[in-house]
Order: structure tokens, then C-alpha cells, then sequence
């Protein structure tokens, strides 16, 4: 089969997965093309923030429109992802693949222990997801007039300035690493600033397309990214993300869920190998 | 009730922002999928591998390449539609909240445009 298509495929595949497990496409797109068609991981990690930002495009499209994101939230928060990205971005043309290998070693096995212990379902597809913001928080006064302003229907926003100093860690792991940052922002807002789940989970989709693009452009210019292989690889995902995002709801989650985090420590130990090799 | 619950539950003006930005997400990443697309079925009738290398991104080359139905020209520009349409929503959400008189929210997406401007000028600089 020509490589073009295996690349559609595994596209495909990374695209359904990641929709299913309400992960991006990131944390699988970049073992698969290093790992799996032996691309330096400068080039999957572009290749990977072209395709995050396609699917969250659509998917945010969908989260605005059903009035689940919160608009302005994500857009004070995304300006301190793109500062990250910014400067992740210029320093991940410097660091040593096989740090970033590494690094990315930690990722996979952190991930791994996060779906292994969570307990609730996967974050709704937009078809599923309820609009009005979810489930009331605790109110409490708000610190500033502006901080007050970013609230939604049922829940205040508490300590702002954390969720900015997460915004910036979720950026600088965007970049270097190609992925979303959904795995730092959507617990910043949850736990730390008080957003309802489902709302952080569609803001953190909305922001995605920022964080990832600040980045992006720099991996572009620099030649960081093969349109060849990003081609093939995004049309993959973003169709595996379509299928996935329809069928969710007639999977059972709970065996998937056992056999992606195999799957990720497999491909963790595969990656810690390469960064020794 | 506070402004912002105000806006994110009933204010039409509200909801209108949030379905124009949603519809130039929405438009964006189809555009830019049936450019990738048409950009990848040239490839695969011209007979071009993906691992074999591509091309650095030349913006000078694209029209040409358009215009001669080269592959590299749908890809280039459906990768430009990719990282561009994020940086488009947020120019709609800045004339969206300034028509709508709110200083500090086109402030920040003002200051989010500028920090992409700026990605653009510093990568260009280090690859000059």
C-alpha cells in the first residue's frame, strides 16, 4: 500500500482514538510518525499541531455555536497559551531530539496514569455536549471586576492568575511536544479555577487553534513541517475525528480505555528506547 | 447578576458573536481540508511519495503552483488556512466586542494577534 494512504490510515486511527478517549489527536499522531514511519519528532510535532489545530476548529465551531465554551475565558487564557507557545516554538528548534524524546516519554506514561485512574466518562462529543455551562459552581466573590466578567451561568471564576501561569505551561507543551494542552489546561480550569468540566473541557478546545497555531507558524517558516505527510495525516484525523465524535456513544468505553493505556505504555517504553538509541 | 452571566445566557448580541466566530472556525477548517485533499490526490496522481521529503515552504511559489495545478500550491495554502483560521476568529471576536464597546476584551484579543504577528516576524527573522 503506498505510504500516503498507510498515513491516511493511521490518521484515521489516531483521529477515531483520540475523539473516543476525548484526547487531541497529538499523543498518538507523533508516536505514529516518528515511531512509525521514522520521521524526526521536529516534524511529527508540526505535522501534529497542524492536525490539532483541524479538529479542534471544528469541533470549537460546534462547542460556540451550542454555547458550552466560555468565549471570553478562553481567549484571556489562550493569550498566555500563544506567549508559551511562542517561546516553546523558538526553543524546540534548540533542544536535543532526544530531550524532547524523553520528555515526550514522560507525557505518554503521565497520560497513561491519568486514564487509568479516571473514573467519569470521556468528555462529550459537541453533539452530546448540554449548552448553559454545565454544573453550578461554588460562589464566592470574585477577586477583580475583570476576573468577574469571565464567569459563566452558575460558576464564578476563582484564582485567575494560576490559570494564567497554566496557560503559559500549556502553551510551552503544545509546542515542544505537539499536542493540544488540554492534558494541563482543561485540570487548571477545573480543579484550580473553578469551571465546570464540561465548560473547560469545550474551552480548552477553543483555545487549542491559538495555543497550536503560535506555534505552528514558527514550526512553517522554519520548515518544520512536510506538507506531504501533513496532508494525508490531517484529512486522516480530522475524518477519524468525525467518526469517532458520531459514534461514541455505542462504544464501551471501559475496555477501550484498558487497551489505549497499554497501548501508550507500549509506545512510552518504545520512545524511551529511541531516545537512548 | 453579573455581566458576563448576562452575556453568556441571554444577551442576542452575545449569541450573534459567538455563532459568526463559530461559522469562521467551521468554514476554515472545511476550506482547509478541501484544499489538503485536492493537494493530496495530485500527489498521489502525480506519483509523489510522502516520505521522500517535501519541499521548504516557499509563499512566493504558491500562485505558481496554483496556477499549474502542483500539488505543493494546495497544500501550501490549505496548511495557511490551517494555522491562519484561528488568528481569523479571533480578528472577529475583536471587531465583534468592539462594535459591542468592550474595551478590555479587544484589548486581549488585540494583544493575541500581536503575539501571533510577532511568531510570524521572529521565525521569518531566524530562517532570513
Amino acid at each position: 500500500m503506498p505510504d500516503g494512504l498507510l498515513l491516511l490510515g493511521g490518521g484515521i486511527a489516531a483521529g477515531v482514538f483520540g475523539s473516543l478517549l476525548g484526547l487531541g489527536g497529538g499523543i498518538l499522531i507523533v508516536p505514529l510518525l516518528t515511531l512509525g514511519f521514522g520521521l524526526p519528532l521536529i516534524k511529527a510535532v508540526g505535522v501534529s499541531l497542524v492536525c490539532v489545530i483541524m479538529t479542534s476548529g471544528a469541533a470549537a465551531g460546534v462547542y460556540l455555536e451550542r454555547r458550552v465554551a466560555n468565549l471570553r475565558l478562553g481567549m484571556t487564557l489562550e493569550l498566555f497559551t500563544a506567549i508559551g507557545a511562542l517561546v516553546g516554538g523558538l526553543i524546540a528548534f534548540l533542544l536535543p531530539e532526544h530531550l524532547l524524546e524523553l520528555i515526550f516519554t514522560g507525557l505518554l506514561v503521565y497520560t497513561a496514569a491519568t486514564m487509568a485512574r479516571r473514573r467519569e466518562p470521556a468528555p462529550p462529543a459537541p453533539e452530546d455536549a448540554p449548552a448553559g455551562g454545565g454544573e453550578p459552581a461554588a460562589v464566592e466573590p470574585a477577586a477583580s471586576s475583570f476576573q468577574e466578567t469571565l464567569s459563566g451561568p452558575g460558576y464564578r471564576i476563582h484564582r485567575l492568575g494560576w490559570g494564567l501561569v497554566g496557560s503559559v505551561v500549556a502553551g510551552l507543551a503544545s509546542a515542544l511536544l505537539g499536542i493540544g494542552g488540554g492534558l494541563v489546561k482543561v485540570p487548571t480550569m477545573h480543579a484550580i479555577m473553578g469551571v465546570p468540566l464540561r465548560v473547560a473541557t469545550a474551552t480548552s478546545n477553543l483555545m487549542i487553534g491559538i495555543t497550536a497555531s503560535a506555534s505552528a507558524i514558527i514550526y512553517l517558516i522554519r520548515g518544520g513541517i512536510d506538507p506531504f505527510v501533513a496532508a494525508p495525516t490531517a484529512i486522516g484525523v480530522f475524518i477519524g475525528a468525525s467518526v469517532g465524535s458520531r459514534t461514541a456513544h455505542r462504544i464501551r468505553l471501559g475496555v477501550l480505555r484498558g487497551l489505549f493505556v497499554a497501548i501508550l505504555l507500549y509506545t512510552a517504553w518504545q520512545m524511551l528506547q529511541r531516545a537512548f538509541a | 447578576m453579573t455581566r458576563a452571566v448576562v452575556d453568556a445566557g441571554a444577551d442576542p448580541s452575545g449569541t450573534r458573536l459567538e455563532q459568526s466566530i463559530a461559522r469562521v472556525l467551521t468554514s476554515g477548517s472545511y476550506a482547509a481540508i478541501a484544499l489538503l485533499a485536492v493537494g493530496f490526490a495530485l500527489m498521489l496522481a502525480s506519483g509523489i511519495g510522502p516520505l521522500a521529503g517535501g519541499p521548504r515552504f516557499d509563499p512566493a511559489a504558491i500562485p505558481g503552483d496554483l496556477l499549474a495545478l502542483r500539488p505543493t500550491g494546495f497544500l501550501w495554502l490549505g496548511l495557511i488556512v490551517v494555522v491562519a483560521t484561528p488568528a481569523s476568529r479571533v480578528l472577529a471576536a475583536l471587531i465583534g466586542y468592539a462594535r459591542r464597546g468592550e474595551r478590555r476584551m479587544v484589548t486581549v484579543a488585540a494583544l493575541i494577534l500581536l503575539v501571533i504577528a510577532l511568531s510570524v516576524v521572529v521565525a521569518t527573522r531566524l530562517e532570513g
